[in-house]
Formats: structure tokens, sequence, C-alpha cells
């Protein structure tokens, strides 16, 4: 059967690094074919290239039989190519129906918006991906999630030949993420064929029928789904790294149960939090030398309880215990005096300042340790970053480096260091390895370990049900905003705990709260 | 604090009007007839003297009521606009206007005459052409700027002597009494055969005439004379002769004659002012519009006087 | 630098590492750009413009930028923080009428006179500028809108004081100072040089400057790394209120006069130099000595262009047009930037 994608030596350049070094690929009718490597490999730039955003430097492509060139987005477009970014593109100022239908906006008398029409046919696209959301929500009160959704929407909503997938499950629940992958079925039944790129293997043994490796530009291999196993493509994927990355995690598991015994006194203790607009109260603990993780479905409450503790956000009531001493954090200054940090789910608009030095990220924490009467000493600052970024295995060029330039991993590795930097006692750490390849993955496991081991308390919130119950001590599950049950190391149980996420939605009550 | 805000914001907004309709409502009480005054920027000392000598003069007379207005900035046409629009709503009986545009100020002023209202142009005469097209004739009450600026300009051409190496520091472009002086300072270097090396504007601005002359003394270091379209900008040219070393060397002549140039002149570092006495004039046209309301013909140009002011004693 | 590799391992951590020379580039038209087309533009006019060089019309230059090189300094600490000042103008009218009463202060001895109205002429743009910050951070208002506000209360406050009178007749010692030179400059034209440089160290070599370009990044997350983002923000405007206090007490001395319409359009040309010098309009990138630059190409130009004998009109086009290439610049900046992520 003829491909219906074919690139034959594609190569794309960048200033100092080959992104793409004579890349071959096929890509059948109708199948469902992953695309994996770590960050860098080179999956990414294949995408642009594919979809017009960059230009190859060299080699050929063909699509659906004729030469194919495109040179913007829009080329890719006519040819019949969707795609769902990993980064939205969305005007947040707009509503749903109108972001959904930008393009082809309904008329009425050719010049006034049609409202009915959109709404109409945005409801039926939003159905389709199982979003129940009002067509007329403004995109900017959306959560991570929901615009994800609505990213595939809006890619399913002209028919197109070729459907390109960058990361579509990065931010979703294990319910929403099973309800995609009926619609992706649904789109290759109706003779759509997907290109699927994401970090989860286990989604690709469960939808994918064929996959290619990429690693530093190279196309490594590509196989048969069916005749090929994790450990295997690990291995492709990470070359003569295999030993560090596939280890890792079971290492990290094997630590996680020989954590220290937790203290008379809890590090934290939360009494009836209540997050802005929400009427229950949370109370926990959380003890030094443990972590603990906060399960949940999106919109469960996890990321507002952490943000209204750290001082981020207003609460409406609580209190707020630490090492026994009551504290009242009413701005993130106060949690940081004390020792609480905040690492939070969005890395890089709220963790790091992008455009800076590596070096000036890390020292932002606490400036007065590298400074003398509000002078800056330049060689100390240097000496202090030079030591955290090493300490923390960060894989740099120059401390001088933009924080931008580092690859996901690195980033949050910094982040990390910046709060040991500033004598953090007690991290709560928002999806710590969202978007973070396997093996720096596996990294991030080791050190938080390593963390709690050092007498550190930490509180995890992940939408990886495999990855909390690899880390933690013990899970706590949120649910509409209440805390529903708390499970031991012994007890973890993915079914068991997806039931309590789902507990508070099953009882048929209209949710307060979006 | 929303709904604070909210409240300060309504107050904000209705304040004005409410002091405004006020106003209306008590220049409606009385027998007496209403005069309109409309005035330019405020900000600008000459019109602010002028402004406080109507006010003045009406309360001497006491025969009328006077409802000035004046503006924010030289250029604010509509503010002009919106006044006289509202003084033929309000059925005033006489207008007396300082315009800010010669031409602008046209259509609405004609809409006022033909509502029976009495105009009487202040200070810039109104564009013939304009005036013409409008079907309107009025009295302009005020001064010759073009003769003031020459009688400016002699004196400094009698100062140097023909051949003396002059510059012109010009008011804002487009501005009508700028083009006057401009006019007036031109027939002084024709009239005293002046060798004219430069000529740029500075807005009226002292900072920027300072500037102005500082460079244009560097590219002619041989500057004799200076003719500034106001004492303003006067005031700058000598702070920069002063800077440059210069002091009396250069003769500097300006227009206006304001406090802030009374020192200089004794000091004789600017020879000539300009006196237009602009504190009467709009006194002088509310006159006029009283003469005009008891039945009086006027047409044409009336003139106002102007006067040579130079050092004292010399 | 290179020597700081540790060996980036078969992972490619760094998606798409700098390439030297483009950083080179990136270095050059970031830093060196603006002096690039000012060393330019001073050789075309020392060419072409009789006595461009001479020492006079330097002194002249030098005088001529001070009041906007003080304005611009306090300028760009507000830009880098992602604001604007559009008040600078109208609150310098401000400063000098107060500070031109406090000189004519009859009961006052001379000397104690002049430093009192310095003082007040300085606390008079701090207080406007506390105004500023506070109003734009405390209830999130645009800078814009809340430094127009200022503009034309300033500018109201101004005529108030005297009821639209111009201030003249300053004591001789006052005035002196307006045209005394030292080691060859200007008095005037050293104390703006020394703001500058103050101005660059707080910037480059403070914790509070290190937090006024990082808040101009990324506001976010240096408020969520512990630190009130608050007190900078208004602080960036009290500096700026702090420098037109200055340049108020400096343009007094310079024309010895204080009217109530002095000003009008300086918040424009401070802009353009912090815009020209390379100051991201967005914040947190750029530096004083771009300011310092940018000013000084703005003096130069017009100098030049007088001297050439250009028309004022065309002159204000010229103008109008370098402002528009920096700015254009700026974007290639930017973009370049983006392209070596």
């Amino acid at each position: 059967m003829e491909p219906i994608l074919e690139l034959r030596g594609v190569v794309k350049r960048f200033p100092g690094v080959t992104a793409l070094d004579a890349v071959d690929l096929e890509i059948a009718p109708g199948e469902i074919h992953a695309l994996v490597g770590q960050n860098g490999a080179g999956k990414s730039a294949l995408i642009k290239v594919l979809i017009g955003a960059y230009i190859a430097d060299g080699g050929a492509m063909r699509f659906l039989g004729s030469p194919y060139h495109p040179r913007t987005p829009l080329d890719a477009l006519v040819a019949g190519i969707r795609v769902v970014y990993q980064e939205f593109n969305q005007l947040p100022y707009l509503s749903v129906a109108e972001n959904l239908l930008f393009e082809r906006l309904p008329r009425r008398f050719g010049i006034l918006l049609d409202r009915e029409t959109l709404e109409r046919r945005a409801t039926e696209l939003l159905n389709r991906v199982g979003l129940s959301i009002a067509p007329g929500t403004r995109v900017e009160h959306l959560g991570i999630a929901q615009r994800q959704l609505l990213e595939i929407a809006k890619a399913l909503s002209t028919t197109g030949r070729l459907l390109v997938l960058d990361e579509p499950t990065a931010t979703l629940t294990p319910r929403e993420v099973a309800r995609l992958f009926e619609i992706i079925r649904g789109v290759r039944a109706s003779g759509v064929t997907v290109i699927y790129v994401s970090h989860h293997l286990q989604e690709i043994f469960e939808l994918c029928d064929r996959v290619t490796v990429l690693r530093n530009g190279h196309r490594i291999e590509t196989v048969a789904v069916a005749e090929t196993s994790a450990t295997e493509l690990v291995r492709l994927m990470v070359g003569r790294r295999l030993e560090a990355a596939a280890h890792a995690i079971e290492v990290a598991a094997s630590e996680a149960g020989s954590a220290a015994p937790p203290t008379l006194e809890p590090a934290l203790r939360v009494e009836g939090l209540r997050v802005r607009g929400s009427s229950h109260g949370i109370s926990f603990d959380l003890n030094y030398g443990e972590i603990a993780g906060l399960a949940g479905l999106v919109g469960a409450g996890r990321t507002e309880a952490l943000r209204a503790i750290f001082g981020a956000d207003r609460r409406d009531g609580g209190e707020i215990y630490l090492a026994g001493r009551r504290v009242a954090f009413n701005h993130p200054m106060d949690a940081v005096r004390h020792g609480v940090c905040l690492l939070t789910e969005n890395r890089k608009d709220e963790g790091l300042v992008l455009p800076m030095p590596l070096r000036v990220n890390l020292t932002l924490t606490d400036l007065a340790r590298v400074s003398r009467a509000g002078i800056l000493r330049a060689r100390t600052e240097r000496a202090t970053a030079r030591h955290w970024v090493e300490q923390l295995d960060v894989r740099f060029r120059s401390l001088e480096q933009t924080a931008r330039e580092l690859s996901g991993g690195n980033q949050q590795k910094l982040i990390i260091a910046k709060w040991l930097f500033r004598n953090a006692s007690v991290l709560m750490l928002d999806e710590p390895t969202r978007g973070i390849d396997v093996g720096a993955k596996a990294e991030i496991y080791t050190l938080l370990r390593r963390l709690a081991a050092d007498g550190k308390a930490l509180l995890v919130v992940s939408s990886e049900l495999p990855e909390l119950m690899v880390l933690c001590d013990r899970i706590m599950v949120l649910s509409r905003g209440r805390l529903v049950g708390e499970l031991r190391r012994n007890e973890f149980d993915e079914e068991r705990i997806l039931s309590l996420a789902y507990s508070e939605y099953m009882t048929g009550k209209k949710n307060p709260d979006p | 604090m929303k709904r604070m805000r909210r409240v300060l914001a309504i107050i904000s907004l209705g304040l004005p009007l409410v002091l405004f309709v006020a106003s209306v409502g008590k220049a409606e009480d009385t027998k007496k007839p209403v005069i309109g005054l409309v005035m330019k920027s405020l900000a600008n000392e000459f019109f602010k003297d002028m402004q406080e000598g109507a006010v003045k003069h009406v309360e001497e007379r006491g025969d009328l009521t006077l409802i000035p207005v004046g503006m924010h900035s030289e250029t604010d046409i509509d503010t002009q606009i919106n006044a006289v629009e509202n003084f033929i709503t309000k059925k005033v009986d006489a207008i007396v206007v300082a315009p800010a545009d010669s031409r602008a100020l046209v259509p609405p002023l004609a809409r006022a005459i033909k509502a029976g209202i009495v105009v009487i142009n202040i200070d810039v005469a109104l564009d013939e052409a304009a005036k013409k097209q409008a079907g309107v004739s009025l009295a302009f009450v005020g001064p010759d700027n073009r003769a003031g600026a020459k009688m400016s300009g002699d004196e400094l051409a009698k100062a140097l002597g023909p051949g003396g190496k002059v510059v012109i520091i010009e008011g804002n472009p487009g501005a009508d009494n700028a083009q006057q002086r401009k006019l007036g300072f031109d027939d002084s270097v024709k009239d005293g055969k002046l060798d004219l090396l430069d000529s740029r504007t500075a807005h009226w601005e002292t900072e920027e005439a300072n500037t102005v002359f500082s460079n244009m003394l560097t590219a002619h270091p041989d500057i004799q004379g200076v003719m500034a379209a106001n004492d303003s900008m006067a005031l700058g040219v000598i702070k920069a002769i002063d800077a440059a070393g210069k002091s009396g060397q250069i003769k500097v002549v300006g227009f206006d004659n304001i406090p802030a140039v009374q020192p200089l002149l004794k000091e004789g570092k600017l020879l000539a002012t300009i006196d237009q006495f602009g504190s009467q004039m709009a006194a002088n046209g509310i006159d006029y519009a009283m003469k005009a309301l008891k039945g009086e013909k006027l047409e044409g140009w009336i003139k106002t006087p102007i006067k040579l002011v130079t050092a004292p004693g010399s | 630098m290179l020597n700081e590799n540790r060996g980036i391992p078969d992972q490619v951590a760094v998606s798409e590492p700098q390439r030297p020379a483009h950083a080179v580039v990136q270095r050059v038209l970031r830093e060196a750009g603006i002096g690039i087309a000012l060393l330019m533009l001073i050789a075309i006019f020392s060419a072409s413009a009789p006595h461009f060089t001479d020492e006079s019309n330097i002194t002249n230059i030098l005088t001529q930028i001070t009041i906007n090189l003080i304005m611009a300094t306090g300028m760009t600490f507000v830009i880098l923080i992602g604001g604007i000042d559009l008040s600078v103008g109208s609150v310098m009218a401000l400063s000098a009428m107060v500070a031109g009463l406090v000189l004519k202060a009859e009961t006052l001895p001379v000397p104690v006179a002049i430093v009192a109205a310095a003082l007040t002429s300085v606390a008079v743009g701090m207080v406007c500028g506390f105004i500023n910050g506070f109003v734009a951070s405390f209830w999130g208002v645009p800078s814009f809108i809340v430094t127009l506000g200022m503009l034309n209360i300033a500018r109201g406050g101004a005529l108030e004081v005297t009821n639209a009178r111009t201030l003249f007749e300053f004591p001789n010692a006052f005035n002196d100072f307006g045209t005394a030179t030292l080691l060859g400059m200007p008095a005037i034209f050293l104390v703006a040089l020394g703001l500058v440089l103050l101005g660059w160290g707080v910037l480059t070599r403070t914790v509070f400057g290190r937090l006024i370009y990082a808040i101009g990044n990324n506001e976010e997350a240096v408020r969520l790394s512990g630190h009130d983002t608050f007190i900078f923000k208004v602080a960036a405007f009290v500096i700026s209120g702090l420098t037109v206090g200055i340049g108020a007490i400096v343009y007094m001395a310079r024309l010895t006069i204080a009217s109530p319409i002095l000003g009008t359009g300086f918040e424009l040309n401070a802009i353009a130099a912090v815009i020209i010098g390379g100051t991201s309009l967005n914040g947190g990138r750029g530096s004083l000595i771009g300011t310092f630059l940018g000013a000084c190409l703005i003096g130069v130009l017009a100098d030049g262009l007088i001297l050439i004998g250009v028309g004022d009109f065309v002159r204000q086009m010229i103008t109008g047009g370098v402002i528009i290439l920096a700015v254009i610049l700026d974007s290639y900046r930017a973009r370049i930037a983006e392209r070596t992520r």
C-alpha cells in the first residue's frame, strides 16, 4: 500500500544544532502512528516541518501521492493536515464557540454573526470530545485540561486526511484520556490517518499501530507496536543511557518505602482550609521526611488548595500550622519566609523568569544571601548558583544561559534548586513532571525521594496516578473540593483511588464551582 | 471598594455637568444682556490677563452678564466650537470670541449670527475667504500683529543698521498671529535692508527657543540681532546668548511685554517689545458688543492700540 | 564560556543551543547598535555640518540633552517594569512652580531658599510618582491611564499655584548654576551624568535593580518566589518622580524662569530616548547606557540638522523617522532572541 505521507532525507538545521538529520518516515493510510523520543529528539521539529511552521533545509516530502512542501501552516491546512498543538493558539477573550469556529463563523445576511448556528455547531463539536461547557464561556475561564480538549475539538471541526496530535494527554485525567482515545479511534474509523506524539508509553501500546523512535534528530527505528515492549522503546529512546533511565524508577520505588519515620510534630498542619468559593474545609497533616500525594480529577481543587496554602490566592478560611506553630500566610512572601514553597504546574509562566539567566533565576528566592547592604556580590552569586545547579545535576552550558534554553526536566530541576537554596523545608509540587521526558522524570523522582530522605516534607499533586503511586508514602484524594480519603502505601490501588476521586461526582449534585 | 469607585466615577462625570447647568440657570435669571466670552488657553498668561480684565471691566460697567469660557490648550478648537454652540442654545445676546482657528470657527459663528446673536471677533481676525463663503461679515476688534511686529523689528533694524545679520524665532506654524508677526518681521528685514540668516519655529516655548537659538548661533556665529515672535521665546534666546558669553553683543526684540521680561528690558538685554494691551482687548470687544446691541452698526477691522516698549530711559 | 560546557550528554537537554555567532550578533544589536548609529550620525555631521565639532557646539549639545537625559533616567525604571509615565512633563511644571515660590520666598536667606527649593521640587515629584505607582499597582489600572490623569492634574496644579503667572527673578546664585561649567562641561550635564551612572549602578549591581528587571520579565514568577512586587512597582514610579523633580530644578536654573506651561511634550522625548536606547516597552529588557545613548542621539540629531540648515518641518519628520527606525530595530532584536531560543 502506498504511504499517505512519505519523508525522504528531511533535514532541519538550527544555529548550532541539527534538529532533523536526514529523517525518513512513512505513514501508512489509516494507521495511528506514534512518534516517541526524549525532549530534543526532534519530534517537535518534525511536526513543525510537516505542518509548514518550519521550512525543511533539505529532503523531500510526499503527501497523498504528490510532492508536498508546505511553506506556511495554511498550506498544510489546505492539503488536509489538522494539528492539535502542544501550545494553545486560543483567543482567551473570545467564547469557546467563537474559538472553535473562528475561521468560518456562521453569518446572517453576509455580515452579522449568526449566534444560534454558532452555538449549535459548537455544542456538537464539544459533545464530540465530551466537553460539557457552555459554548458561550470565555476561553480565559477554562482550565488547562478543558483548553486541551477544546483544541482537539477544533482540529476535528473540519475534515482532514491526517490528524497530528502533539502531547494531547499531558493535562488530561485518565477518564478524559479514555474519552480521547475513543474519539481518536472514531476518527481513524472515518478514514483519517493519525500521528500521535506522546511521552506516555502505555498510551502508545493502548492506542497505536506502529511507533517511530527519534533520537538526536535521527530516526532510530520504526516498529509495529505489537512487536515491541516498553523497555525496548525506552532503550531505543535513551540509547546508551539506558541504565540510568530504566532503573531509576524502580530505584525510586524501592526507596519510597524506606522513608524516615514521621516526626511527632507535623511539618505542615492544615485545618479547615477553604479555597475561594468552596464550601468544604480541607484538613490534613504533612510530616517531615515523607512525600504525600494529592490525587483527584481535574477541577477537584488540588491546585487551588496548594495555592491557597502558599498564600498565592486568597482563601475563605482555615488555619495553617508550621511545625506546631500557627502561621498566617497572606502572601507568598510569608510562606517563603517560613520555608514553605510552591512549584506551580505552570513552570514557564510562574516558576521561572525565562528570558533571564540561570544564575538570576536561582538566586531570586534569596537575594539577601548573595548581597551585602543591597548590593549584589557577583562572585558569591556565581559560586552559589553554580553550586546549586551542579548539586541538582542541572545540565547547562553556562550560568548566563537563559532559563528558556533549558529542557523541561532541567527547568524543573532549576526550580527545585532555587527553593533548596532558599532552605525550603516544605515543598509543594504541582504536576512536577508534566511535559518532561521519561529519562528526566526518573531523575526528578530520585531527586524528590532524596529530599524526603533528607527530612524535607513534600506534597505532590499529579494527574498521573502511577506517578503518585511510585513516588508517595501516602496519597490523599480530593473530590470536588472535599478530602474524601487517604491511602497508605500498602493500600495503593489505582481503582480504589479513582473511585474515591469520582465519589463526589456520583451523587448527582450539581458542580458548585467550575 | 468596587462600589465606591463606581460612585466616584459617577460623581466625577456628573459634577461638571451640574455646575454647567447651574451656571446657565444663573445667567438666565437676569434681564441684563448676556454676553458669552470665548477665550483661548487660560494657561497662557496673556489670555488669563485678558479674561481677568474683561471680568473686572464688566463688574465696573454693571449693565451686563458675562459668561467666560476658556480652553486647556492653544489648539483645543473643539472646546471653542462647543462653547459657541452652547451659547446659541442658551440664546445669549452676544458672543465675543478670540478664535483658536481662523477658519474652523466661522461656520458655528455664522450659525450664531443667523440666530440673531451679535458676534464680535477679537485677538485674531477670522479668515476673509471663510467669512465670504459662509456669507457673513462681522467686526474684528484687535491689534495689528503685523504692524506690531514691524514696530518691534524696526527698532532692531535701527539699532543694527543696514546689513545687520538677524534671525527670526517664529511662533506655532499655522497660528495666525504667528504668521502675522512673521510677516511684520519680514517687512522690517526688507525695509531695514537687514541680512536674514535663518528663521525657525520654537513653538512659543522658552526651552525650545533656547535650544533652537543655541544651534542657530553655532551655525551662524556672526548673528547680530534676533526677532522673537513672543517674549517667552525671547527669554530663551537671551539665556542662550548669556550661556554663549555674548551678552550685549546680540540684540533681541520680542512681543507681548510680559512681566518676566521687565528686568531684561531694564538691563538692556531686551531691546524692545510690543504691548498690545491684551488685558483690555476682551473688555474692548465687550464694549463694542454692547454698542452693537444698542443698534450701532459695526464692520471691518476696529484696530486696538499697540505700543512699542523699550528700555526705560532709552 | 565554552569551557563551562560539561559535555551535554547524548540526550540533547538543550533543545536548540544558542550559536555563539548569533549570541554575538544579538549582543551587538542590543548593546552597541544604538552606539554605532550615534557614531555614524556624529561622523556624518562632523563631515557635513559646519561648526558641529566646535567646543561651543559640543557644550550646547550637552546642555540641550541634559533635561531629557534626567527624565529618561527615571522613565527607564518605569518602562523596565512594563509601565509608562506620561505625567513627567506636567509634574515637572508643578515641581518647578512650587519650588519657584519657595525660591522667591523673601523670608528665607538665599542659600536656605535654594536648598529648600531643591528639596521641595524633588518631594513634589516623588509624591506625584508615588500616587501614579500606588494607583497603578494597587488597583491594577494601566499606568498609561493613571499617568495620563496625573498629566492633567499636575498641569492644572502648576497653573493653579501662581494662577498661570510665570515666576522669574530667582537669586543670582541659583541662576549661575545653570550656566556654570566644571571640568569643561556644563555643571547641569554633570548632574544628569551622575544620575545616569547612579541609576545604572542601581539597576545592574543591586538587589533592587535585579528585581526591577525580573518583575518586568515575569512579575508572577517573582511574586511566587516570595517577593512583594508591589513595593518595587511603586518605587519605579517614585524614582521617575525623583528625576522629574531634579529636572525641574535644572530647568529653572538653565532658563531662570518657571512657567506653568513648561515641559509640555517632554514625556514623549523621554520615552523616545528610552525606546531608541533599546529598552523594550514590554519591560524587563534594556539598560540605562542605552537610554543615555538614545538621549544623545536625539540631541545630536536635533543639533546637527539645524546646523546643516534642514527646515523645521523636515527636521520634525526626520526625528519621527528615527524613532520608528529604532522600534523596527527593536523588533528585529526580539525576533533574533526568539529564534535563538
